[in-house]
């Protein structure tokens, strides 16, 4: 369904994704597992197109020089020079990372906004499944988004991405800041999202204790470079991640 | 005598919302600074007197004309000027304001000086409020100026575009991570904000001559609403506007109506010492990194 090939991308000089390749089927969970500036939210900012928009706009300004290359590929289609707002059309869509929602609008509103592709009736229906598969939601309808909890922040993050309709949907690091209890009811909100809508769906995460299980696929990076590729279970039982990433 | 001050007080004030509404709606969406605003306003103005003399058309079909050619001016002005400067705040303003030099000093070369530049009022009429005669133009303009506000929030909380600028307003990079085409937003943006400074030129000029000079005042006080009041604020426009607008009509009154425009000036420039985000301004964060 995706297939990202060769993608390097540089701020100024620095090497943020060093010669990355991925490959995602449909119907999988994907997670990109990585630290600290290994590159994950670069990566998903290449996929979803955003990259492009920042790249233009740092360009208009004189600012910095961002430079992509590499191909992304999308369903047989070569979208790598596809703008952001265009890839949403398609049905990729990513929860971007620490400011998903917006923050001075009421939830109902968020999710309109989202609506903004969309027919009336669809986003009733893509409403409706939000606020059933987040009950919590339902409750702060009325309530500026800004004010949620983070963990509430980020399931009206998915919500939103429910109601543009995606095949492809990117969370950028959505248990950022999470207690673990709310991790772990996040994880089980994006596994039914999986279930209910049999969307695809890519994780960017730096914990990977929650998220190792519930994937079908993982790709470790590391300063932009991809180190380790194996199926969950393969990654969890890896001595060097288990040392990394679970503190043996 | 009091009883005068204060209803034209207020009808000043909804003069001058009505006037900083379009730009504040501009600015609070896609954070340009449309410094030809005031250009607009007359242009607007040149135009359905045009309409009226020149073409012969009736008095609605001309303002009409002339509010969209004025909205479309504006979308055209970012769509190739604008979008390339995006983020710039200073090169924004020095295009916007030269865009605006160009238009007035166009207006004067073309010979559109005198007295005979002037735009009849919709209804001849007068109503007697608590003893103090007001003519119904000016409570023409309170009702324009009520409606275009409720309008205008119906619209960003009601539309699909709406919505975009509320998004766009908010978070570029979130909106078009939506599908949300936030250039094509930000041009019906500025769109809507001049087309908004006609209306206001087409309800408003009939109180007085259309003239070049009358540019910069329109320039001059919406840019005093919208700082005083907090730039991309609507409750702002509202304080502010009855603030100018009382503060102006005193001065009008009490001192001489040649010092109403430098009421303006002063306020901004009191502003900027005391709180220089505005009254209910929000000094944005600097964009957090992505
Ligand atoms: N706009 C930018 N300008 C310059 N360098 C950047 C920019 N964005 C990211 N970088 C650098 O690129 C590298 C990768 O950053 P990126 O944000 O993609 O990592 P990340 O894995 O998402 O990190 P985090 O877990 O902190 O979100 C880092 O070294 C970062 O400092
Ligand atoms: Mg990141």
């Amino acid at each position: 369904m995706l297939e990202v090939t060769g993608m390097m991308v540089f701020y100024e000089n620095a090497l943020a994704v060093n010669d990355l390749s991925l490959t995602v089927e449909a119907g999988q969970i994907v997670g990109v597992i990585g630290s600290n500036s290994a590159g994950k939210t670069t990566l998903m900012n290449t996929i979803s197109g955003l990259i492009l928009d920042l790249r233009e706009k740092e360009r208009r300004k004189g600012g910095e020089r961002i430079t992509v290359m590499g191909t992304v590929r999308f369903e047989d289609r070569d979208i790598s020079d596809l703008p952001p707002h265009r890839r949403a059309e398609i049905g990729i869509v990513l929860c971007r990372e620490r400011h998903p929602v917006f923050g001075d609008s009421t939830v109902l509103e968020n999710l309109r906004i989202a609506g903004h592709l969309r027919a009336r009736a669809e986003v009733k229906q893509a409403m409706d499944l939000t606020f059933e598969l987040f009950p919590n939601l339902a409750r702060y309808k009325r309530k500026k988004a800004g004010f949620l909890s983070g963990g509430e922040q980020q399931m009206l993050a998915i919500g939103m991405a429910l109601v543009v309709k995606p095949r492809l949907l990117l969370l950028d690091e959505p248990l950022l800041g999470l207690s673990p209890a709310m991790q772990t009811t996040l994880v089980q909100a994006i596994k039914t999202v999986r279930q209910e809508t049999g969307v695809t769906i890519v994780i960017a995460e730096q914990f990977a204790r929650p998220i190792l299980p519930m994937i079908d696929f993982g790709y470790v990076i590391e300063n932009g470079m991809l180190t380790m590729t194996g199926s969950g279970q393969e990654l969890m039982d890896n001595p060097e991640i288990k040392s990394a990433y679970f503190g043996h | 005598m009091f009883e005068a001050t204060l209803i034209y007080g207020l009808v000043n004030s909804v003069i001058l919302a009505l006037v900083a509404l379009g730009f504040n709606l501009t600015f609070g969406i896609s954070g340009v600074a449309n410094f030809a605003y005031g250009a607009f306003y007359v242009t607007a103005g040149f135009l359905t007197w045009s309409g009226l003399n020149q073409l012969g058309l009736p008095f609605g079909v001309a303002a009409a004309l002339a509010v969209l050619i004025t909205a479309l001016m504006g979308a055209l002005m970012y769509r190739y000027l604008l979008l390339r400067l995006r983020g710039l705040v200073v090169s924004e303003v020095i295009a916007t304001f030269g865009v605006g030099l160009a238009l007035l000093e166009l207006f004067r070369y073309l010979g559109f000086i005198g007295f005979e530049y002037t735009l009849p009022v919709m209804i001849d009429a007068s109503v007697d409020i608590a003893g103090v005669v007001v003519d119904a133009q000016r409570i023409l303009i309170v009702v324009v100026g009520a409606s275009l506000a409720a309008l205008l929030w119906v619209f960003t909380r009601h539309t699909r575009t709406g919505r975009a600028f509320r998004a766009i307003a908010q978070d570029e990079h979130t909106a078009l991570t939506l599908g949300i085409n936030t250039d094509r937003v930000a041009t019906i943006s500025v769109a809507f904000g001049a087309g908004y400074g006609a209306i206001a030129a087409v309800v408003i000029l009939p109180l007085g001559t259309i003239s070049v000079g009358e540019g910069y005042n329109v320039l001059v006080n919406a840019l005093a609403v919208c700082i005083v009041g907090g730039l991309g604020s609507t409750v702002g426009v509202i304080v502010a506007s009855l603030l100018i607008g009382y503060a102006q009509m005193i001065t009008a009154t009490y001192v001489d109506t040649h010092w109403m425009m430098i009421v303006s000036l002063v306020a901004i420039l009191i502003i900027l010492l005391i709180k220089p985000s505005g009254l209910f301004g929000q000094q944005k964060e600097l964009e957090e990194r992505i």
